[in-house]
C-alpha cells in the first residue's frame, strides 16, 4: 500500500485546483466541494499507481467533466450572498477605520454608491477570472498573472475614478458627530474582529497595520513630502508581499 | 449512435446492481463496470451519477478509514435504491426482449 501514498502528477494536482476554483465560483456548498474533491484525488492515486492518467479519467474536456459534475451539485445561493455580504461589509468596515485614523469621517451618496458598486463588480469580474482561469487548458503563468493584475488594478482604477466624480459631480454628504464617529469605530472594530474569528485568519489587522502604521511614522520624521508618500506605499506594499510570503510557506509546510 | 449514448440510463441500473453486492468505494466500482466490459466511458463519469443517486436517496454513503491513508466514501443501496433495482431489471428484461425480437427475429 505504500505506493498509494505517492504524490499524484502535476497534472492531477492542476485538475483537481481547477476543479475546486470552477465549483467555488459557481456558488457551490464548502463542504460538498471538499467531499468530492477529496473522492476524486483518492480516486486520482489510486489509478495513477496502476498507470492511468487524468485523462483516463475525466476524459478528453475537464471543462467538460467539471460541468457535469457541477450541474449535479446543489447551487447555493445564500452562499454566495453571505460572501458578497462578508465583503461588502468588511471593506466598509476596512475604509472607515482608514478614515478615521485620518481624522476624517464623512462621506458623500456619491462614494457610497460608487463604492457599494465597485465592490459588485470586483466580486463579479474575480468570479469570472476564476471561471475562465479553472476551465481553460494550458493557460499560460504568464496569461494567468496578466488576468489577476487586470482583475486586482480594475478595483483601483474605479476607485480613483470614483474620488474624480465625486470632485466633480456635487452629492449629499453624511457627517458623524464626535459621538457617531465613536460608535461607527467601535462597531467597525467589532466587525472586522468577528469577521476574523469566523474566518480564522488575522489578515484584515495585519492589513490595517501595514496601512497605517508607515503613514503614522512616517509622519513624525522630517522629510519631503513626496518622498513620504514613496516611503510609505513601499513600506505598505512591501509589509504585505512579506507576510503573503510568510503565509505561502507556513501553508505549503502544512501540505 | 455511439455506446456512450446508448449507455445512458442504463449505466445508472448496473451501478445500483454492483453497489447491491457489497459497499464499495468510488474506485472499486469503476474497475468492476470496466471487469464487466463497460470501458468505453472514462472512469470519472460515475461520480456525478453518484451525486445524483445520492440526492434521489438511491444510494447513501459513509466515511471509513483506508489502509491508504485519507477516509473513503463507500456507498451503499437504500431501500428505495434496492426498490428502483428492482423495477431496472424489468425494464431491462423487457427491452431486452424486444430489441432481440426485432434483430433476430
Amino acid at each position: 500500500m505504500e505506493t498509494m501514498k505517492r504524490a499524484l502528477s502535476k497534472e492531477s494536482q492542476s485538475f483537481l485546483e481547477n476543479l475546486r476554483l470552477y465549483l467555488i465560483s459557481n456558488g457551490k456548498d464548502d463542504e460538498e466541494i471538499n467531499a468530492i474533491v477529496e473522492e476524486l484525488e483518492d480516486h486520482l492515486m489510486e489509478a495513477e499507481s496502476r498507470g492511468k492518467t487524468v485523462d483516463d479519467i475525466i476524459g478528453r474536456s475537464p471543462k467538460q467533466y467539471m460541468k457535469q459534475l457541477s450541474d449535479e451539485m446543489v447551487t447555493n445561493k445564500r452562499e454566495w450572498f453571505k460572501h458578497i455580504l462578508m465583503i461588502i461589509v468588511g471593506f466598509t468596515a476596512f475604509s472607515i477605520l482608514t478614515d478615521a485614523i485620518n481624522g476624517h469621517i464623512s462621506y458623500s451618496t456619491m462614494e457610497i454608491t460608487g463604492s457599494i458598486i465597485i465592490c459588485l463588480v470586483s466580486i463579479f469580474s474575480i468570479r469570472k477570472a476564476f471561471q475562465y482561469v479553472s476551465t481553460t487548458n494550458f493557460l499560460s503563468i504568464k496569461k494567468e498573472f496578466t488576468l489577476y493584475t487586470i482583475i486586482g488594478l480594475l478595483p483601483i482604477i474605479l476607485f480613483i475614478g470614483l474620488t474624480y466624480l465625486d470632485r466633480l459631480v456635487k452629492t449629499p454628504i453624511f457627517y458623524f458627530s464626535d459621538m457617531g464617529t465613536i460608535i461607527i469605530v467601535v462597531l467597525s472594530i467589532g466587525i472586522l474582529i468577528g469577521m476574523s474569528l469566523w474566518a480564522k485568519t488575522w489578515v484584515v489587522f495585519i492589513m490595517l497595520a501595514l496601512l497605517i502604521i508607515p503613514d503614522f511614522i512616517i509622519d513624525h520624521i522630517d522629510v519631503q513630502p513626496g518622498i513620504k508618500l514613496v516611503l510609505s506605499t513601499l513600506i505598505t506594499f512591501g509589509g504585505i508581499t512579506i507576510y503573503l510570503m510568510f503565509n505561502h510557506k507556513k501553508m505549503q509546510k502544512q501540505v | 449512435m455511439s455506446s456512450t449514448q446508448m449507455l445512458k440510463g442504463i449505466i445508472d441500473g448496473c451501478i445500483l446492481a454492483i453497489i447491491q453486492e457489497k459497499e464499495i468505494y468510488g474506485y472499486e466500482l469503476a474497475e468492476k463496470l470496466e471487469q464487466y466490459g463497460f470501458d468505453s466511458f472514462s472512469e470519472g463519469t460515475i461520480y456525478p451519477l453518484l451525486i445524483r443517486m445520492q440526492k434521489e436517496e438511491l444510494v447513501t454513503s459513509t466515511l471509513k478509514k483506508s489502509t491508504a491513508g485519507p477516509k473513503r466514501k463507500y456507498y451503499s443501496l437504500t431501500q428505495k435504491g434496492k426498490n428502483e433495482l428492482q423495477q431496472f431489471m424489468v425494464r431491462w428484461d423487457k427491452l431486452q426482449n424486444s430489441v432481440n425480437h426485432v434483430l433476430y427475429k
